[in-house]
């Protein structure tokens, strides 16, 4: 070898040293230096935390009974990443089989989560027994497959106020993206409606968080750990009465059940609202929407078809509430709104109104406006006070009072509607359960804006004149209604109705709870009425329910504890569906929803304490289909039954005489 | 430097040649502590691929184990048959040589891709791959055309010579694909060049050259929209670089395989523990990236063993091109060593994030027949001129 060679052979000895030099550096400051930051991110590279939802507090009624609680239910989980491939098909066939699911929904759900395997599917939330110890036994033929405790929603008064309580289930990815990620994650149970969503916060406990250790084929290398427990989550206490709410429910139903009896055309009476609240500050102590539904539809394994039905306009929308969203025509039950707008000042600088406290205005048979005739309901010519006109709902009263509100002058704006809308109308009420419509009041710069042509965009008379008896575009849903006569009752007041009371500590007594967080409503507001114009429009309604020629003193007259109140028959276009309630042709034209509001006790000493709104869509007359129901509805709550309705049931046996 | 007993031998053979003396003789010629060395890292590499490759295949613990042994069984057969003939015999079958190694990795071309490569011929029991020992193949090819030059020095044309008859077969590799052993095939002929006496200003320009190209087709070429690489090699290539650039796609691998060395700090976390290995974070953990498993499971302690018996293996190498008796085993004694040290650097440097990701086995330590064949095969060369140096130097000897 030559001596250049040799040079070349010593660089090459040089540059292996230092490349092993730089090698066993690097291992160094890896292995040693740093050693513990990559076990850590080793030991981090497996583990997966997992939330898991906290118990969901109870919601119960104003006295503590329950109306949603919960109760020890089964899942069973699949987790797709633990079944060997070739396996899978087979235990989604024997899933499918025993738990009653179909392989499609089974397979679909697999699909979802085949990117992320930390996630398990749920087969089925709520599995009774034997089943899930068949498959504890054969867990052979069951890889991947688990049994897990839950709690599911119960409901233990079933139906009762299920259209308030609303149901809990999954949430969306959109959901997910309006919420603060601290709080929600995906596979998270939430409120959808109601109370449920409303006050989710509150019910929903605090999320535990378990370890899961996989390896990077998403295999579990050891099973879950628990590292922070859940939490349950805290008490509603609603504000609504189950007693009452049962018994007003019972009350629409049977009212309803009573229509269709005396009337087999299928538009006839098909739904219904009642809302019962305390005039004094606004609570809810009764609401019922008609038809309704069972809310454990949604709770164990969801009942798809059954939740279906809920939307269906065939089915007639069991899954709406009437009460909060349905909106009508008030017709009648709308002229104690026209008769204090009448009365009250109309601004600053005309201080005169429009109507005289004690003004005699002619009720005759029927009125020509603008060439077009307006009736009366009755059939005579006379002159009548306020009260009176209110007691027997004359309509061309107040089509006259409807037409000097067309006459006024231009500067002096829509009076009517300035203060139907200081009522409440036309506005959400802000009520703790939605989805609420705010309805619709119309006026002449709203029609100038909705309509196209020139003669549809004019204010008419007729327009003042219909709206003035409640009807016109007029539409408020039954929970504004009640509002208004809530005002009548604490005699000018608005009052912000509300059907949560307040948040309480989850096992706390219930007779002294531990309350977190109350809720007090903002307080009644006045609006800048005249207590004088409400005594006289009370006045007209305590005849309503007293005098011979009232419109419900039938129902009224004879119960011992003063009742005011004023029935309404109001006409709305109806179009429902072929197939609509078993019926064989399309069904449609104006059809009279059936009013009765009021409240009690009435008389001019009392404090009243509830406000009740009976609705019956398509039920006719108000007077026959809407306040028998009211009645059943002040019954339950004062206890006190009307004193010879024995009789008229034929029952004499407990009478003495 | 003969010892005494060896003289007697030597004498005796010129006598009365006894075959079983003669051969007892060669073998103390051979590089024992090489050998011992090897026989060490095959031993260290068996125990590696039995605890990492246990739960691979369930239900056969030692399926990768057994054919691994069988690999290194027929490997020792390769190096005995090699140590113990002459290197230089090697040149007369260098035309056969190149022509079959030319043949075979055209070959391998028409074979069933796996894993989008076409690098392995199914033999049936074997899956062969040429390219392997293309490596070994070229290395005597090479140096047998630099020994053959009449003048001390080397020219030019040789140097041209040379490149133009290693082009197809690392080109062929190449389109496989298989970049890391065409990468090695460079290495070897530079090596030659560089042992074989090229003139610095050739291995300079060489050098230059391959700066040059490095860049067009890394930079130059796709941004003319041409592309040499294919996209997963050059994020490779360049990902080591940035290791955080895309910690999911293309440096995922090496992310995870620097975690895993790291996470078995001095002492390792033992077969079972070691979370990154058995829960498959780790990619490749009984081929490429085996090294990572070792460091994961016996820590620095373990995988610095490793190293110094690599250490061994290149010093005893380079020791063995010293002494070679001649040109032509020099020079490929050279490229044996210097591959051997390419491929331990980029592939235990690559594991730790301090090389590019190519796809080259860890001599003697990555799970592969033909690697562990292959580099056995080496070894037995470089043993054989060890002995050829040795025997050289005895007084009576030949010049070879």
């Amino acid at each position: 070898m030559t001596r250049k060679l040799g040079l070349r052979v010593a660089i090459f000895g040089g540059l292996a040293i230092v490349l092993f030099a730089v090698l066993l550096f690097r291992l160094w400051a890896l292995q040693v230096v740093s050693g513990d930051e990559y076990l850590a991110a080793a030991q981090e590279n497996q583990v997966r935390t997992a939330r898991v939802d906290g118990p969901r507090g109870t919601i119960v009624d104003v006295r503590g009974v329950a109306i949603v609680e919960n109760i020890p239910g089964t899942i069973v989980q699949l987790w797709p990443a633990e079944v060997p491939p070739e396996r899978l098909d087979g235990v989604v066939r024997r899933l499918s089989r025993l738990l009653d699911v179909s392989e499609r929904r089974i397979n679909l759900q697999i699909a979802r989560v085949k990117d992320d395997p930390l996630t398990p599917i749920i087969v089925k939330r709520f599995v009774k027994p034997p089943k899930p110890d068949y498959i504890l036994e054969n867990q052979d033929d069951f890889p991947g497959v688990r049994v897990e405790s839950t709690e599911i929603r119960a409901y233990p008064q079933r139906r009762l106020g299920a259209h308030v309580v609303g149901y809990v289930g999954e949430i969306s990815e959109e959901e997910l993206e309006d919420r603060d990620p601290d709080e929600y994650g995906l596979g998270d149970r939430i409120g959808k409606t109601g109370i449920e969503h409303g006050y989710d916060r509150f019910l929903r406990g605090e999320p535990g968080l378990e370890e899961v250790r996989f390896n990077a084929l998403g295999q579990l290398v050891r099973d879950r750990t628990q590292r922070v427990a859940a939490t349950q989550g805290n008490r509603i206490k609603l504000t609504l009465d189950s007693e009452l709410q049962a018994a007003t429910e019972l009350a629409l139903q049977e009212g309803i059940v009573r229509v269709r009896e005396n009337n087999d055309e299928a538009w006839a009476a098909a739904g219904g609202a009642v809302v019962a609240l305390d005039p004094r500050n606004g609570a809810i102590r009764a609401i019922a929407s008609y038809p309704d539904f069972d809310p454990s539809i949604w709770s164990g394994t969801r009942e798809a078809n059954k939740i279906a039905r809920l939307g269906r306009p065939v089915e007639n929308t069991p899954g709406l509430n009437r009460a909060v969203s349905g909106l009508y025509p008030p017709g009648s039950v709308f002229k104690p709104v026209t008769a204090l707008a009448a009365m009250s000042e109309l601004n600053a600088t005309a201080t005169t109104a429009i109507l005289e406290i004690d003004e005699l205005v002619p009720c005759p048979s029927q009125m020509k406006i603008a060439d077009r005739i307006f009736r009366n309901w009755q059939q005579r010519d006379v002159a009548l006070t306020l009260p009176v006109a209110l007691a027997e709902s004359c309509d061309t009263f107040f089509y006259d009072l409807g037409l000097r509100f067309y006459h006024l002058p231009e500067d002096r704006g829509s009076p009517l509607q300035f203060w139907a809308r200081r009522m409440g109308f036309g506005a959400l009420t802000g009520v703790d359960i939605g989805p609420e419509s705010d309805g619709l009041l119309p006026t002449p710069e709203w029609r100038r804006q909705h309509y196209r042509t020139a003669v549809d965009r004019l204010w008419k008379p007729g327009n003042s004149v219909t709206l003035a008896i409640g009807q016109d575009d007029l539409l408020v849903t039954p929970l504004q209604m009640t509002r208004f006569y809530a005002l009548l009752a604490n005699k000018g007041k608005l009052v912000q109705p509300h059907l949560v009371a307040q948040v309480e500590q989850t096992g706390s007594d219930k007779d002294d709870p531990i309350v977190l967080r109350r809720f007090t409503p903002a307080p009644p507001q006045e609006i800048g009425l005249d207590a004088n114009h409400i005594r006289v429009v009370h006045e007209g309604l305590l005849e309503a329910t007293h005098a011979e020629y009232g419109t419900s003193s039938s129902t009224f007259g004879h119960y011992p504890i003063a009742i005011a109140g004023k029935t309404g028959t109001a006409e709305k276009y109806q179009r429902m569906p072929k197939g609509y309630l078993k019926s064989e042709l399309v069904v449609e034209g104006l059809f009279d929803q059936a009013w009765w509001c009021g409240y009690g006790p009435a008389e001019p000493t009392d404090e009243a304490e509830l406000a009740v709104c009976v609705l019956v869509e398509n039920g006719g007359l108000g007077g026959e289909a809407a306040a028998p129901i009211a009645l059943e509805v002040f019954e339950a709550h004062f206890g006190v039954e009307l004193p010879d309705r024995d009789v008229e049931v034929g029952n004499t046996a407990g009478r003495t005489e | 430097m003969a010892t005494p007993e060896a003289t007697v031998v030597a004498r005796e053979r010129r006598a009365t040649p006894r075959p079983l003396a003669v051969a007892a003789h060669y073998v103390f010629q051979l590089d024992l502590v090489l050998l011992a060395v090897v026989a060490g890292l095959v031993a260290y590499g068996l125990w590696l691929i039995s605890s990492v490759t246990a739960d691979d295949i369930p239900g056969d613990p030692s399926f990768f184990l057994s054919r691994q042994a069988l690999a290194a069984g027929l490997g020792f057969v390769a190096l005995v048959a090699l140590a113990a003939i002459n290197p230089e015999h090697l040149r007369r079958v260098r035309t056969p040589l190149y022509i079959g190694t030319l043949l075979l990795v055209v070959v391998v071309l028409f074979s069933e891709p796996v894993r989008e490569s076409r690098r392995w011929i199914d033999l049936g029991f074997f899956n062969f791959q040429p390219s392997e020992f293309a490596k070994l193949a070229l290395a005597v090819v090479v140096a047998s055309i630099i020994a053959s030059r009449a003048s001390e020095d080397m020219g030019w044309a040789r140097v041209g010579l040379v490149l133009g008859v290693a082009a197809p077969v690392a080109l062929l590799v190449f389109v496989e694909p298989d970049f890391g052993t065409a990468l090695a095939m460079a290495v070897v002929v530079a090596a030659a060049l560089f042992f074989g006496g090229a003139p610095w200003r050739a291995i300079g320009s060489l050098a230059l050259l391959a700066a040059g190209v490095a860049l067009a087709v890394l930079w130059l070429l796709p941004a003319n929209g041409v592309t040499v690489l294919k996209p997963y090699q050059e994020a490779r290539l360049v990902g080591f670089l940035d290791p955080a650039s895309d910690p999911s796609g293309s440096t995922y691998n090496v992310n995870q395989s620097i975690t895993a060395v790291g996470a078995g700090g001095l002492t390792g976390r033992g077969s079972e523990e070691a979370s990154q290995t058995t829960g498959f974070y780790l990619p490749e953990h009984a081929t490429d990236f085996v090294f990572s498993s070792l460091a994961e499971q016996r820590g620095f302690l373990g995988a610095g063993l490793l190293l110094v018996l690599y250490g061994l293996l290149i010093w005893r190498g380079a020791r063995i091109v010293g002494m070679a008796p001649s040109l032509f085993q020099m020079v490929l004694a050279g490229s044996i060593v210097a591959v051997l040290l390419f491929q331990i650097v980029v592939n235990v440097g690559m594991t730790m994030g301090i090389a590019p990701v190519v796809g080259i086995p860890l001599p003697f330590m990555s799970y592969g027949g033909s690697s562990m064949l292959a580099s056995l095969a080496m070894v037995g060369v470089l043993l054989g001129i060890h002995a050829q140096g040795r025997l050289a130097r005895q007084p009576g000897a030949r010049r070879a």
